[in-house]
């Protein structure tokens, strides 16, 4: 093996361990073949995917475990159990904190194989899927059928219905349709000492805490998700699209808040800075670019473009039509320049953000500042997006030509998260918190939160099998 | 990497987050990351830096490909096609020695018989400036061809019928990574061309039109001749009223072959034929260019039968769901590996229904 680790070497897993795996799930489904270390090494954190062209990968996982059941899945977690063998859950690979890099020398436990539609509920308008199918091949049963579940992530090709439930994710529909959390109304969990957790779909209960809450954003630390049942909406049958440009993100920002005070729920809102709009809208010049798209019923979807319209130019905005939501709809998958920086020594990377209303403007300007301030910074740029009656997310791409790559990369990311810290913003969005995040979630929750998490962990999960080192340690 | 821009090429598709992953039927098939196409890109980048000690290995992944496109489909990256580096690294394969068993086997099959079917006989039919070229696939195919001779009857002019023998295009040698054994096999195909006088010939196997007008060139193998898949010299045939044909009270549903759509962009043509044959149409769920792969035959496009029955198995369950009361294709290799749910020609379907007179 010449490809070298950087972070943790790979694991020595007992034979016994190896053997009984596959009599769980058969001999070809386990596998110690070089190519697939390679190709279960690394998710999509950044970093990890800068070196990576150098043939230096965070991590080898000591085996790799491809699962087709729960049934399988609870065999194979009690066996970890029994030989204290350290698991990292695999969805879609395409977390971009590190959550699902196989280190502590753990085996990868690879959920693609979950990946089938299961049933569809019309008349509750509730769909069940496997927890390993890919957004877009989820989207495409539902469309097919009729239907969306309105969760459009910008890995929305690439991520999986579990790994969203596992990172708290949110697509660029969320404002309507909203978030993952807003999505899910039950599941099927495997917990680490492999029995099963069944939350019966419903859409709400009175039955003490939510249990629900504990796996939306558990990382695959507190259990792997392996079912799901969503909430999905009829196609929509009207969309209006509409743009407008401002002064000022001040202004862009108060204007969104008066529409959502107003009860209008577009799916689409979106906020560019002047560097955003400069990049995508080419035309519109040294502006603020706001987008909405209303989608649904004719009637409200009337109602609430003229709302939109009305505030919008009550407030200063200046109608730029449609053209500029159509360039959007057609470039927001399109991560092609990030590989090309990177090739050129580059490296890059998006940090995502929430705050209220009050803050949301300051913590921009000084997010950008201090992340603009970091030697080696060429361009931070952000946009608005996920809007809430109360708040939005704050979101920010950033690039650099740094003499040290790792230097600029920790740097610019301590800046992002401090500013956001004394802007009592919160540290992450919908990414979550893998374990490149980590180091901040003491001074997110407190010490006592983080110790909440740890006991919860600990009490789940004793041995400590599952995704360690990642989102807390659970030590 | 024999250029920067190949380089440059590869590690973008290397370091991208895997945006076409959702498209790739083997990936769907199997649910494993090695073989998506971004992973394939990473071994491939690594394999050339040398960090791969794994040869055969690595060689195994190049044939965990269908080959069929659906990467290039969803690729964010213009002028960039995974399969040309996955190509190359099999042509590396096969000189080393290193393929995969039943690749190997049909190779054999070619080296001795000039097809992959092994022994057969020489069909030649009719005379005239329009050829149909009976393809490997259709050869071993009487009702596909009874179904077409009765067509090609129809037709205004005389049609001339060839192929069986040692009269092939080449494309095993071709996706096994034989690139010299190819090269000949088109030098050859040109000859049994050339010497039939055709202005144009009809075909019903999509591959062998990709190879003639695509990858013969590449080879330096050029014919000055015009490939018509049978799809559209059906349509014509329906759309000039040189056959007319009984409707039929029926569901049905068509399996797009991936070359047929995705290369040679041909979705629309046979659904109107489906359609004037009074068919109403069932749809699957992935349909046109993104309609998933047959799987083809072992040691074909697919090296390995155990991945072919999974990539194979996953299509016939996504048109099963339709239930429609007749399946579909235009591709007698798809016919032929989807015949659990009792698949036909389009052409055997439209000639059931021709009213003679």
């Amino acid at each position: 093996m010449t490809v070298e680790t950087f972070m943790s070497q790979r694991g020595e897993v007992s034979p016994k361990f190896i053997e009984k795996v596959k009599g769980i799930v058969g001999e070809e489904n386990v596998s110690e073949s070089e190519c697939d270390l390679i190709s279960y090494s690394l998710d999509y954190w950044l970093y990890g995917i800068f070196l990576s062209q150098y043939g230096k990968l965070p991590a080898l996982p000591s085996v790799v475990i491809s699962p087709r059941s729960s049934e399988e899945i609870q065999s194979i977690l009690r066996c970890a159990n029994e030989y204290k063998v350290k698991i990292t859950p695999f969805g879609g690979g395409s977390g971009v904190l590190g959550g699902a890099i196989p280190i502590e020398e753990s085996a990868i436990l690879n959920l693609q194989r979950m990946n089938k539609f299961i049933s569809l509920d019309e008349t509750s308008l509730v769909a069940e899927f496997e927890g390993g199918i890919i957004g877009a091949n989820l989207e495409q049963e539902l469309n097919h059928r009729g239907y969306s579940m309105g969760n459009i992530p910008q890995s929305f090709y690439c991520s999986t219905l579990g790994g969203w439930i596992s990172t708290r994710a949110v697509g660029q529909f969320s404002t309507k349709y909203g978030k993952i959390e807003d999505m899910v109304l039950g599941m099927e969990v495997v917990l680490p000492d492999g029995n099963l957790l069944n939350i019966k779909p419903v859409p709400r209960r009175s039955t003490g805490p939510s249990l629900k809450e504990l796996f939306l954003g558990g990382e695959g630390t507190l259990g792997i998700i392996t079912k799901a049942v969503v909430s999905v909406h009829p196609l929509p049958e009207r969309t209006i699209k509409q743009s407008f440009v401002f002064d000022s993100i001040e202004v862009a920002l108060d204007v969104v808040r008066k529409i959502l005070r107003g009860d209008a729920k577009p799916a689409v809102v979106r906020i560019f800075d002047e560097p955003e709009t400069a990049r995508y809208f080419e035309e519109i010049g040294n502006k603020v670019t706001l987008i909405f798209i209303s989608e649904g019923e004719t009637d409200f979807v009337k109602l609430e473009g003229k709302l939109i319209k009305r505030i919008a130019e009550e407030n200063g905005g200046a109608s730029t039509g449609e053209k500029p939501v159509d360039i959007w709809l057609e470039k927001r998958f399109d991560i092609g320049l990030g590989p090309i920086i990177m090739q050129q020594g580059g490296i890059v990377d998006t940090i995502e953000v929430v705050s209220l209303f009050k803050d949301a403007a300051n913590l921009y300007s000084d997010m950008v500042s201090a992340m603009r301030a970091v030697e080696g910074a060429i361009s931070v740029s952000g946009h608005f997006s996920h809007f809430y009656r109360e708040g939005a997310c704050l979101y920010i791409t950033f690039a650099g030509f740094p003499k040290d790559p790792l230097r600029y990369y920790k740097d610019t990311w301590t800046a992002a998260m401090e500013a956001t810290l004394r802007n009592n913003g919160s540290i992450s969005h919908h990414h979550g918190i893998g374990f490149w995040r980590k180091d901040f979630m003491q001074q997110e929750l407190g010490p006592h939160g983080v110790e909440l998490l740890r006991r919860i962990k600990l009490a789940l999960d004793p041995n400590g099998i599952l995704n360690k080192g990642k989102l807390i340690d659970g030590k | 990497m024999e250029n920067k821009k190949e380089l440059e090429q590869i590690t973008n598709c290397a370091l991208c987050a895997n945006m076409c992953k959702h498209g790739c039927p083997v990936y769907l098939a199997t649910g494993n990351e090695t073989v998506t196409p971004q992973k394939k890109a990473r071994l491939v980048l690594y394999e050339k830096k040398a960090f791969i000690e794994d040869e055969k290995g690595f060689f195994d992944v190049m044939f965990q490909c269908a080959m069929c496109g659906a990467c290039k489909l969803n690729c964010l990256y213009d002028n960039f096609d995974l399969r040309d580096f996955i190509q190359k690294e099999r042509n590396e394969a096969f000189k080393k020695g290193i393929i995969p068993d039943e690749t190997r086997k049909r190779v054999e099959t070619f080296a001795r018989f000039g097809n992959p079917n092994g022994e057969r006989r020489l069909i030649q039919k009719g005379e005239g400036e329009i050829g149909y070229f009976i393809s490997c696939s259709t050869y071993s195919d009487q009702q596909l061809l009874k179904a077409v001779e009765r067509i090609l009857a129809k037709n205004g002019d005389h049609v001339q019928e060839f192929g069986g023998g040692d009269i092939c295009c080449g494309a095993p040698l071709y996706y096994a990574g034989d690139s010299e054994g190819f090269k000949k096999a088109a030098g050859k195909m040109k000859e049994k061309i050339e010497q039939r006088k055709l202005q144009k010939v009809i075909i019903s196997c999509p591959t062998c039109i990709k190879m003639m007008t695509e990858i013969y060139p590449e080879v330096g193998v050029h014919l000055d001749i015009e490939f018509i898949h049978i799809t559209k010299f059906l349509h014509t045939l329906l759309k000039e009223g040189k056959i007319t044909v009984n409707k039929v009270n029926a569901t049905a549903t068509f399996h797009d072959p991936c070359i047929l759509a995705k290369e040679l962009g041909i979705t629309t043509i046979p659904r109107d034929i489906i359609k004037m044959l009074g068919f109403e149409l069932k749809e699957p769920i992935y349909l046109g260019k993104e309609a998933h792969c047959c799987g083809g035959v072992p040691g074909g496009r697919i090296g390995d039968s155990k991945l072919v029955n999974k990539v194979n198995a996953m299509r016939i369950n996504e048109l099963k769901e339709t239930a429609a009361d007749v399946y579909i294709s235009a591709c007698p290799t798809c016919k032929a590996v989807l015949s659990d749910i009792d698949m036909k020609d389009i052409a055997e379907v439209v000639a059931e229904q021709i009213i003679d007179g």
